[in-house]
C-alpha cells in the first residue's frame, strides 16, 4: 500500500474521529471511564448546544465537558495538516490551513475554551462554528476518501 | 463649531466692557441688540451694575460689587468671554470659543423653556414637574438662568422689574454705539444671522439654516421640544422674560401644531396637571405623561410617579387629534392602582410593546427591562405586600404566578393565564381562610390587588432548609493596607456594625482570615477568651488548619469576635511585608463557607501577587485611550472567573472592597462580584488618617454589612407569548437562557434585561413577570414577584410616545459597557451615537414624515427630549470618555457603576447636578414639604460658572464645591471658616459646622444629597479652587458635559452631528 494511500486512509480516519466529536461528543471519555460515566445520555457539541438551550445541561457543566475536547480536537487536526505538509499533498494541506491558522488564532487571544459567564451571549457564534466545522469535516472525509481511493487505484 | 475662526471676533465690539463679559459664553452681547428692544431679561445683569439694596433675607453674597470685583486681566476683552471665567481654559479642555458662537449656546437652554415657565406660572404644580427639573434646567434659557446670576447683593426675591427698567437703560448706550460702530443692518436685525453666518460658515461649509433663521421666531420654536437644537435663532432679543413673551404664548401653542407633538402636547398637559394629581383612575391622560417623561430626570431625585405602569399614548404628529389610550386597568381584574409594578422596580424602554417584530426594527427602539427587584424601601415607600397563607397559585404550562392581570372564568372557579391562556384552578384557599375557616374575600388578595407582591413559600421551593447567613471577612494586612490605614478602620467598623449584621435569629456566622503572603486563620471559639491565630503559609494548596472553630456564630463567640477585633489594628502595626495571596485566601473562604453558602466580603489594598490567581501590574499608560484598552479591562487571570463560577454553584457571593494606593487591577478583582452578584466599592488613595477617607469607607462599609441581603436566589423572567428575553446585563451568572443565578440579592442593584419578539403579539396588552426567589437573612424563603403589564401597538408613533428615556439611556450604558469590553471603547462610543441618530432619523422619516434630506430642526417626542443630553453624558463619562489621562483602576470602576446602578442614581451619575450656592434662593437649604429644599439646578455648562461664584456638583458618587476665583471673603468666612479665597484648600474636605445660616444651609443641603437616594454610597465632598490643583480642577470640568472637553463634543456640537447624520442616513419609508 503506498504512502499516499496510507495518508489518506489515516485522514479519513481522522476526519470520521472529528466528525463524531463534534456530533457525538463525549464518547472518549465514555471509553476511556465506562465505569464512572453511567449516564450516557449526553451527546455531541452541536446537540449539547441546543440542550443549553433547552434548559437540559447547565453551562458550567457543559462548558467543562466541551473544554476537555477543545484542544484534542484542534491539536488532531493540526497534526493531519502537518502529515499533509510532510506527505506534500498540497491540496489537502491548503484545504486544511485556514482551519489551523483559525485555530491557532484563537488560540493565541486565549480565547479557545468556552467561557460559563459568557456562553449564553456567545451562544450563537458558538452554534454557527460548530455547524461550519461539521460540514467541513464532512468535506474533509469525502475528500480524504477519494484521494484514498484515487491513490489505490494508480497504485494498482 | 471648535474650528471657528477667529475671524468672527473682529465683529465684536472691541471696546466692549470687560466685565460685561466675564461670564463665559452665552449670554448675548448686548452690543448686538438692536435699539428699543427690551433687554433680554431684567435680571440680566453685569457687574458694573449699581448694587441694589440687599433684601434682608439672603445672606448678601457678594456684598458689594467692589469687593467681589473678578480679577479681569486687562486686554483679555472680548475673547476673555471664555478665559476669564474658568480661568484659563485647561489646555485642550474647553477651547475658547469665539464670542460669536459662544453666546447662543445654550441651545437646550433654548428650546423646552417655554412651556415650563409656563408651567411654573400654572397653579397647581405636579411635584414631578418642578422647575428644579433637568428639563427645567435644560429649558432655562440664558436670561432665565441669569435669574440667578450672582451680581449685586440682591435678593432672588427682588424686584427685578425695577431693576430691568435700570438695565434697559444702561443697556442702551452700548447697543447705539455698537450699532453706529458696526453699521452693519445684519447686526441690528437679526442678531443671529450675520454673526452666526459668518462664525458657523466655515465649520459646516454650509450654512445651516439652523443658525441662520433671521426673524423666523415662529419656526425657530419647532426646536422647543427639542432642548438639542441649536436655536441660535432664538437668541432674538425679544427673549422669553421680555414682556413680549408673555402674549405670545398662545401663538407659540399655535406654531406647536406645525411642529409635532413636543410643545403643544406639554401645554395641554400642564392644563389636565392637577388632575392628574388625585390618582390614576382619573380621566386624564396627558398630565400623566407629562409627568411621568418631561419631568425625566428630577423624577428619579424625587418619588417616581405611582402612576407607573400607565401608557397613555399619543398620535404625536397630530396634537389636536384625538388621543388613544390603554390603560392597564382594563387589563387588570382589580382596580388597584397598584396593579402595576412601580417604576423603581421594573421599568421598560417602551411603554407600549410592539406588535410585530418588524415594527420593533424599524422603529430602532431597544425593547429591554430594567429591572431592580430588591431595591431598599425609602422613607415614604410602601413596603411589598406579603403573602403569608402560602397558598401560591401558578399556572401549570408556564408557571406563572398568579397576578392582577389574569382573568376568572367560569363563575370564579378556574383563572385564566394572562401569559399562555391556559384555564387553572382556582385554588380553594383563595375563598376560604385556612386558618379561620371563615369565608375570605378573594378580591383583597393581595397577589391580585399588587403588581409587585412577596410570596412566602413553602418547601416545595427549597433545595435545602434556608442557611444562616455566614461572612467570612478576608482582609489584607500587607504592608500598604496596614499603612493607609485600612485594617484598623475595617476592624474597627466591623466592630461597630456587629449589632447591625443582620442576625434576628441568632444563626449567623462569622469568620475571619487575615492575609499577607501567608494566610491567617481565627479560632473564635466561644470558650475562648482570647482569639487564637492559626497560620498557614502553604499558600499554594490551601488548607483549613481547624475543621470547626473558624467560622462560628456571631452571638455565642461575640465576646471573642470583640476581643478580636480590639486587637487586629495592632497585629500587623509592623509588618513590612508586601506581598498578598487573595486567591489563596478565597479558596480557603470558599471551603469555610461551600457548604451553606454565605458571604466573602474581601478588603483589598495590595495587587495580589503570590499564591493562586497573583496578578501582576500591567497597566501600561501608554495603552490608555488606544483600541489596546480593553485588554486592560477585562480580567487578567482566568482564575477570577472559574472561582466566581464555582462560588456562584455553591451559593457564595464575593464583595469586593478594593482599596488602591497604586495600581490594583480593579477590572480583574471585580469579576468576583459580578458573577457572584456582588458589589465592588472601590477607594482610590485611601489613607485613614483623612478623616473623609475614614468616614466614606467605614460609612459604606457598615451600610453594605448592615444590607438585609437576599440568599441563594435565582431571578426568572417570563412574558407572554411570542416574547422571550434575549440577553442579561448585571451581576449575577446566566444559569440558563430564562434564569439567573444570585447567591446573593444585594438591596439596590439593577438588571437590565433585552427583550425580542418573535411571533407576531395577537392580544391587546402583554406581561412581563419577574420571579425572584430567595431567602430572606431572617430564614425565609420568599418568592417576590413583579409584574408589569403594557399594551401593544401597531403604530410607530405610539412606540416613540411611549418610550422612557431613562430607561433607554440605562439600556444604553449597559451596553455601551458591555461593547466597550468585549470590543473597543471607540466602538461603544460609536453605538450609542448610532443608536440615537437611528432614532432621530427614524422619528423624522416615520412620524413627522419629512422624508430625508435637509430640515431645519431635529426632533424628538417630547418624553425622549432629554436622550441626546443623556447620551453624551455617557460618552463623556469617565467609563466611556475618549481619554487617555483616566487610569483603568477609575475606568473599570466607572464601568462598572454604570452596569449596576439602578436608574436613580445613574441618572445623575450620568448627568451629574450643578447648584449655584452664593446666590441660592431663601428657601433652598431649608426644611420644606420634602425634606430639604434644594436649589434650582444649573446646565452642565462652564458658563454658569462665575468667578465669585461658589457651586455645588454632584453626581451621586461624589460632591464637589467649586469656588471661583473671585469669591467674596465673607463667603470664605461663612462656608469655610478660612479668612480668604488664598487660604482654602482644595481636595477632600469636610465642610465645617458654623453658626451662620449660610453655613447651615449648605450643611443641609450635602446632608440631604447624601441620602436623598438609595444606595450604600457615601458622596464624598470635594473642594475645588478655580485656579486649584489642575488634576482636580479638570476633573470637575469634566463633569460640565454641555462644554467641549478635550477632543469629545459639546453639546450642540453633538446635535449637530447628529443632525447632519440624520440628514445624510436615509431611512427606509414604511
Amino acid at each position: 500500500m503506498p504512502g499516499d494511500a496510507m495518508l489518506f486512509l489515516f485522514g479519513v480516519i481522522m476526519a470520521a474521529f472529528l466528525l463524531f466529536m463534534m456530533v457525538f461528543f463525549p464518547l472518549p471519555i465514555w471509553l476511556v471511564h465506562r465505569v464512572f460515566i453511567l449516564d450516557f445520555k449526553s451527546i455531541g457539541q452541536v446537540i449539547m448546544f441546543s440542550d443549553l438551550e433547552c434548559d437540559y445541561i447547565n453551562p458550567i457543566d457543559l462548558c467543562n465537558k466541551l473544554n476537555q475536547f477543545v484542544l484534542p480536537e484542534m491539536g488532531a487536526q493540526a497534526f493531519l495538516f502537518a502529515m499533509f505538509l510532510i506527505n506534500g499533498s498540497w491540496l489537502a494541506a491548503l484545504l486544511n490551513l485556514p482551519l489551523v491558522a483559525f485555530n491557532v488564532q484563537k488560540v493565541t487571544n486565549n480565547r479557545h475554551m468556552y467561557d460559563a459567564t459568557e456562553i449564553f451571549r456567545t451562544l450563537s457564534v458558538h452554534k454557527k462554528e460548530c455547524f461550519i466545522k461539521l460540514a467541513f469535516y464532512l468535506l474533509c472525509f469525502f475528500f480524504y476518501l477519494y484521494r484514498m481511493i484515487v491513490a489505490l487505484i494508480a497504485d494498482a | 463649531m471648535a474650528q471657528q475662526p477667529p475671524s468672527s471676533q473682529p465683529q465684536r465690539p472691541p471696546y466692549m466692557d470687560p466685565n460685561a463679559n466675564r461670564s463665559p459664553g452665552p449670554r448675548p452681547p448686548m452690543g448686538y441688540r438692536p435699539s428699543g428692544t427690551p433687554p433680554p431679561n431684567p435680571a440680566f445683569r453685569q457687574n458694573g451694575t449699581p448694587p441694589l439694596p440687599a433684601s434682608p433675607g439672603r445672606p448678601p453674597y457678594p456684598p458689594n460689587q467692589q469687593g467681589f470685583q473678578p480679577p479681569h486681566r486687562p486686554g483679555s476683552g472680548q475673547a476673555g468671554g471664555m478665559g476669564n471665567v474658568a480661568s484659563p481654559p485647561p489646555n485642550g479642555m474647553r477651547p475658547p470659543f469665539p464670542p460669536g458662537v459662544r453666546p447662543s449656546m445654550p441651545p437646550g437652554i433654548q428650546a423646552p423653556v417655554r412651556p415650563m415657565q409656563q408651567q411654573s406660572q400654572l397653579p397647581p404644580q405636579s411635584p414631578v414637574a418642578k422647575a428644579a427639573s433637568p428639563p427645567a434646567n435644560l429649558a432655562q434659557t440664558p436670561s432665565y438662568s441669569s435669574a440667578s446670576v450672582p451680581d449685586g447683593p440682591q435678593s432672588p426675591t427682588g424686584s427685578h422689574m425695577s431693576h430691568a427698567d435700570h438695565q434697559r437703560r444702561k443697556r442702551m448706550y452700548p447697543q447705539q454705539i455698537t450699532q453706529a460702530y458696526m453699521e452693519q443692518p445684519g447686526a441690528a436685525q437679526g442678531y443671529g444671522g450675520q454673526q452666526y453666518q459668518a462664525a458657523a460658515a466655515p465649520a459646516n461649509g454650509t450654512i445651516n439654516p439652523q443658525y441662520f433663521v433671521p426673524g423666523s421666531q415662529q419656526q425657530q420654536s419647532g426646536y422647543q421640544e427639542q432642548p438639542a437644537t441649536p436655536g441660535y435663532a432664538q437668541q432674538q432679543p425679544a427673549q422669553p422674560q421680555a414682556p413680549g413673551y408673555q402674549s405670545s404664548v398662545a401663538g407659540m401653542t399655535d406654531q406647536f401644531s406645525n411642529m409635532g407633538m413636543g410643545g403643544g402636547f406639554q401645554v395641554r398637559c400642564l392644563l389636565c396637571e392637577n388632575v392628574s394629581k388625585r390618582g390614576p383612575m382619573t380621566d386624564n391622560f396627558f398630565g400623566t405623561d407629562l409627568a411621568k417623561t418631561s419631568a425625566s430626570i428630577c423624577v428619579v431625585d424625587g418619588n417616581p410617579p405611582t402612576d407607573s405602569g400607565f401608557v397613555f399614548t399619543t398620535s404625536s404628529h397630530q396634537p389636536t387629534g384625538q388621543c388613544k389610550r390603554y390603560t392597564w386597568w382594563k387589563a387588570s381584574i382589580t382596580s388597584s392602582p397598584h396593579a402595576n409594578t412601580e417604576i423603581s422596580y421594573k421599568r421598560s424602554t417602551i411603554n407600549a410593546v410592539p406588535a410585530t417584530e418588524a415594527l420593533l426594527k424599524k422603529s430602532r427602539l431597544p425593547l429591554a427591562l430594567v429591572i431592580a427587584p430588591y431595591r431598599s424601601l425609602q422613607e415614604g415607600d410602601d413596603p411589598v405586600p406579603v403573602v403569608s397563607d402560602t397558598v401560591i397559585a401558578r399556572c401549570r404550562r408556564c408557571r406563572t404566578y398568579i397576578n392582577p392581570f389574569v382573568t376568572f372564568v367560569e363563575g370564579g372557579q378556574r383563572w385564566k393565564c394572562n401569559m399562555c391562556f391556559l384555564l387553572n384552578e382556582v385554588p380553594s384557599a383563595f375563598d376560604r381562610d385556612s386558618i379561620t375557616s371563615q369565608p375570605a374575600d378573594r378580591w383583597k388578595r393581595a397577589e391580585l390587588n399588587y403588581g409587585c407582591v412577596e410570596f412566602v413559600a413553602p418547601t416545595e421551593y427549597m433545595v435545602r432548609p434556608p442557611q444562616p447567613p455566614a461572612y467570612v471577612f478576608i482582609i489584607d494586612v500587607s504592608y500598604s493596607a496596614v499603612q493607609s490605614g485600612m485594617v484598623a478602620t475595617a476592624a474597627r467598623t466591623i466592630l461597630d456594625s456587629l449589632d447591625r449584621i443582620p442576625n434576628e435569629e441568632n444563626r449567623t456566622k462569622v469568620a475571619f482570615i487575615t492575609v499577607d503572603s501567608s494566610l491567617h486563620f481565627y479560632n473564635l471559639n466561644a470558650e475562648l477568651t482570647e482569639p487564637q491565630m492559626l497560620l498557614v503559609s502553604e499558600i499554594d494548596d490551601v488548607f483549613l488548619p481547624a475543621p470547626t472553630d473558624l467560622l462560628v456564630n456571631l452571638t455565642e463567640s461575640r465576646s471573642v469576635i470583640e476581643a478580636f477585633l480590639e486587637k487586629l489594628p495592632d497585629m500587623f502595626k509592623d509588618t513590612t511585608n508586601i506581598k498578598n495571596a487573595l486567591g489563596s485566601a478565597m479558596q480557603a473562604g470558599f471551603k469555610l463557607v461551600s457548604n451553606s453558602g454565605g458571604k466573602i466580603i474581601c478588603l483589598q489594598s495590595t495587587l495580589p501577587n503570590v499564591g493562586t490567581g497573583a496578578l501582576k501590574p500591567r497597566e501600561d499608560v501608554k495603552l490608555l485611550g488606544t483600541a489596546k484598552e480593553t485588554t486592560l479591562l477585562n480580567a487578567a487571570s482566568p482564575f477570577y472567573k472559574t472561582f466566581a463560577v464555582d462560588c456562584s454553584r455553591s451559593q457564595v457571593a464575593c464583595d469586593m472592597l478594593i482599596f488602591g494606593g497604586q495600581y490594583s487591577d480593579h477590572a480583574t478583582l471585580s469579576c468576583l462580584p459580578r458573577y457572584t452578584a456582588g458589589q465592588t466599592y472601590f477607594y482610590p488613595g485611601f489613607n485613614a488618617a483623612r478623616t473623609e477617607d475614614a468616614l466614606k469607607f467605614a460609612h459604606e462599609f457598615s451600610e453594605l454589612l448592615a444590607e438585609q441581603i437576599g440568599m441563594e436566589a435565582v431571578i426568572r423572567i417570563r412574558a407572554s407569548k411570542g416574547i422571550r428575553m434575549t440577553s442579561y446585563h448585571g451581576n449575577f451568572f446566566v444559569r440558563s437562557t430564562d434564569l439567573l443565578a444570585l447567591p446573593n440579592v444585594p438591596r439596590d442593584q439593577s438588571y437590565c434585561v433585552e427583550v425580542g419578539i418573535e411571533d407576531d403579539i395577537k392580544t391587546p396588552t402583554v406581561c412581563f413577570q419577574t420571579a425572584l426567589l430567595h431567602s430572606t437573612c431572617h430564614g425565609e424563603r420568599r418568592i417576590r414577584v413583579l409584574t408589569i403589564c403594557l399594551p401593544v401597538t401597531s403604530s410607530m408613533s405610539e412606540l416613540y410616545a411611549s418610550a422612557d428615556q431613562q430607561a433607554l439611556a440605562t439600556f444604553l450604558a449597559n451596553k455601551a459597557v458591555e461593547r466597550g469590553l468585549t470590543s473597543k471603547l471607540d466602538d461603544a462610543r460609536d453605538a450609542i451615537v448610532n443608536k440615537v441618530v437611528d432614532l432621530l432619523g427614524v422619528y423624522k422619516t416615520h412620524i413627522l414624515g419629512s422624508g430625508s434630506g435637509s430640515t431645519p430642526q431635529l426632533t424628538l417626542s417630547d418624553n425622549l427630549k432629554l436622550l441626546p443630553v443623556l447620551t453624551l453624558g455617557l460618552l463623556k463619562h469617565d467609563g466611556l470618555r475618549q481619554s487617555s489621562q483616566i487610569p483603568t483602576d477609575l475606568r473599570s470602576n466607572a464601568m462598572n457603576l454604570l452596569k449596576t446602578m439602578p436608574v436613580q442614581l445613574l441618572i445623575p451619575y450620568i448627568y451629574p447636578t450643578l447648584y449655584s450656592l452664593h446666590n441660592m434662593p431663601a428657601e433652598a437649604g431649608e426644611v420644606g414639604e420634602n425634606g430639604v429644599n434644594l436649589p434650582p439646578r444649573l446646565n452642565l455648562t462652564g458658563e454658569k460658572l462665575e468667578p465669585h461664584g461658589c457651586y455645588l456638583l454632584e453626581n451621586g458618587q461624589n460632591i464637589y464645591i467649586w469656588v471661583g476665583r473671585g469669591v467674596v471673603p465673607q463667603l470664605c468666612m461663612d462656608l469655610f471658616d478660612v479668612k480668604t479665597y488664598e487660604g482654602l484648600r482644595g481636595g477632600k474636605i469636610t465642610l465645617p459646622n458654623l453658626e451662620n445660616p449660610f453655613n447651615q444651609k449648605v450643611n443641609m443641603i450635602i446632608g440631604k444629597i447624601r441620602e436623598m437616594r438609595r444606595g450604600n454610597y457615601y458622596p464624598q465632598l470635594y473642594l475645588v479652587k478655580e485656579d486649584g490643583e489642575p488634576a482636580l480642577r479638570l476633573w470637575f470640568l469634566s463633569h460640565l458635559i454641555e462644554d467641549r472637553t478635550d477632543n469629545v463634543l459639546s453639546y450642540p456640537q453633538l446635535l449637530q452631528h447628529m443632525k447632519d447624520r440624520v440628514r445624510l442616513v436615509a431611512f427606509p419609508a414604511f
